[in-house]
């Protein structure tokens, strides 16, 4: 399989940050996969996908698109967000606009499509979210899981072959985080390459066909799902050996303790 | 403030042309303005409010509330017109004495507060017609359409959409503090209402930088405006021919009365 993306070694230390964010960080991602990244707060996932578009630069270390790597001009960073879409945890972050149809025609009129192809856009992106009925919705009159799929519906208008979805789905009910991923499979049998990061490690067993693990910055592993949750050692390192709720199966919770209480994330 | 927005979206007018809506108002103001006479006030209040009811499906009520409104603060204004104060009784109109001072009107001046009346409140009601029609959304569309400066039109849609943004955080907020007692007495209400304050300043600078990330990684690359499709609309002629009715009704009033 040939890899979309090569993170090589990336170092990144947000300005003012006593602490570096990414220190090391060497990840090889194949085109179709579905990638789900796993890690704890803090562990860097977020800058990692930051630096997939572009958005950061790292300090040290290459990120490579396609086997080329990256180039910081106006004119190549546009030609790589058309390829890369990222879709936020929070979505109001995402729709600056108060109206939803203009919301979603910015990305495609950006990449310098005619008025009436960007409309034909957003008309697709609207059915395949199903949020047709929302187009004429002020934005401020949505509610949170109709704002997610119209932040989706605005990065599927620009037909991105690669799609990263960062922490979107905690805050989605389950029939409308099933409906996210029907919709993410679809994609992925069109040939796109999704990357996903959660804290839910159903997620990554039972959807994902390669999973990441990030700690401090590094990522520690990345393997298919059987082996990842078959290495123990791994996981409890992790503290994601057991579910949260283990403590409680059983009405062991008289002896729940956590080994390490809260902790911080090592950094 | 809300409940407006709430109307000018879900009126039945809301498809229409805003040129159309905003035209008609903005013709009916000048008139109003312009023609100067209490029976042309009266009627532009009459057709606005109606055309509101009629053509845009709103509850009579709404418009009349918004209406007495902005009535109050005129009568308010107004009211210092019709009636002067003075310490020695006037030469002449209707007079009446408290204690030392003395109330005092006469007809010239119930006329000229009467014409200031019925203008101003006409003209508002021009206005309430399309505020209460027309989306903030649609009437930046068309601003964007008439080619008004870039960064005014961006200002605007940034701006609306995060009024809403920060009034949620806003009301989160309070929320959680009221919860823990923050407003139990007005010592504590002034504390937490200055913790609030900055707190928000902190949230709306990191929410801005959140968006410009957002925006870059859309393709946006700050050298032109934010672009978006124009907004696609319908022509209704029943506005279009009661419009132009009103209009031809004012200037009508005008010359005959």
């Amino acid at each position: 399989m040939t890899p979309v993306f090569e993170f090589e070694d990336v170092c990144y230390t947000y300005p003012g940050q006593p602490q570096p964010a990414l220190q090391g960080a060497t990840l090889s991602v194949s085109a179709g996969q579905k990638v789900v990244v796993l890690g704890r707060n803090g562990s860097g996932k977020s800058t990692l996908f930051l630096h997939s578009n572009g958005i950061l630069r790292p300090n040290r270390g290459l990120v490579r698109f396609k086997g080329q790597p990256l180039r910081y001009d106006r004119a190549s960073l546009l030609a790589l967000r058309r390829e890369v879409g990222i879709i936020f945890q929070n979505p109001d972050d995402q729709l600056f606009s108060a109206s939803v149809a203009q919301d979603i025609s910015f990305g495609p009129l950006n990449l310098g499509l005619s008025g009436g192809e960007a409309r034909r856009r957003v008309q697709a992106a609207a059915e395949l979210c199903e949020i047709t009925d929302l187009l004429d919705r002020p934005t401020h009159a949505l509610s949170g899981g109709q704002k997610a799929r119209v932040a989706l519906a605005g990065l599927l208008a620009m037909d991105p072959s690669f799609l990263i979805v960062d922490e979107v789905t905690a805050s989605l009910d389950t029939p409308i985080r099933r409906q996210l991923f029907i919709l993410l499979q679809q994609l992925v049998a069109q040939g796109k390459t999704v990357m996903l990061a959660t804290h839910d490690l159903d997620e990554a067993r039972y959807w994902a066909d390669w999973v990441v693990l990030m700690e401090a910055g590094r990522v520690i592993a990345a393997d298919t799902p059987a082996r990842i949750f078959a290495d123990r050692g791994l996981l409890e390192r992790l503290g994601m050996a057991e579910p949260w709720y283990a403590p409680f199966v059983n009405g062991r919770h008289s002896a729940a303790r956590s080994p390490n209480g809260f902790g911080t994330p090592e950094r | 403030m809300l409940t407006l927005d709430h109307y000018a979206y879900s009126n039945r007018l809301r498809s229409v042309e805003p040129a159309h809506k905003a035209g008609l108002a903005l013709l009916v103001l000048v008139l109003c303005l312009a023609l100067n006479r209490p029976v042309v006030g009266l009627l532009a209040m009459a057709w606005m409010w109606g055309l509101t009811a009629w053509l845009a499906g709103l509850p009579l009520r709404v418009f009349g509330q918004v209406l007495f409104a902005e009535g109050v603060f005129v009568a308010i204004t107004v009211a210092s017109v019709a009636l002067s104060l003075g310490t020695l009784p006037p030469p002449a109109g209707w007079s009446w004495q408290l204690g030392p001072v003395w109330l005092s009107s006469s007809p010239a001046q119930v006329q000229t507060a009467l014409v200031l009346l019925t203008r101003t409140l006409g003209s508002a009601a021009a206005l309430n017609f399309l505020a209460l029609t027309t989306p903030i959304v649609d009437l930046v569309d068309l601003m964007r359409r008439l080619r008004l400066p870039a960064l005014l039109i961006d200002l605007m849609t940034l701006v609306y959409r995060y009024i809403f943004i920060l009034l949620e955080s806003l009301d989160r907020m309070v929320t959680a503090q009221s919860s823990r007692l923050g407003y139990a007495d007005f010592r504590r209400a002034m504390t937490s209402a200055g913790l609030l304050a900055s707190r928000l300043f902190i949230e709306t600078y990191q929410r801005g930088q959140r968006l410009q990330i957002a925006l870059d990684s859309r393709g946006y690359t700050g050298a032109n405006q934010l672009r978006v499709l124009p907004l696609q609309f319908r022509y209704d002629s029943s506005l279009l021919g009661l419009g132009s009715l009103a209009l031809a009704s004012l200037v009508l009033a005008r010359l005959v009365l």
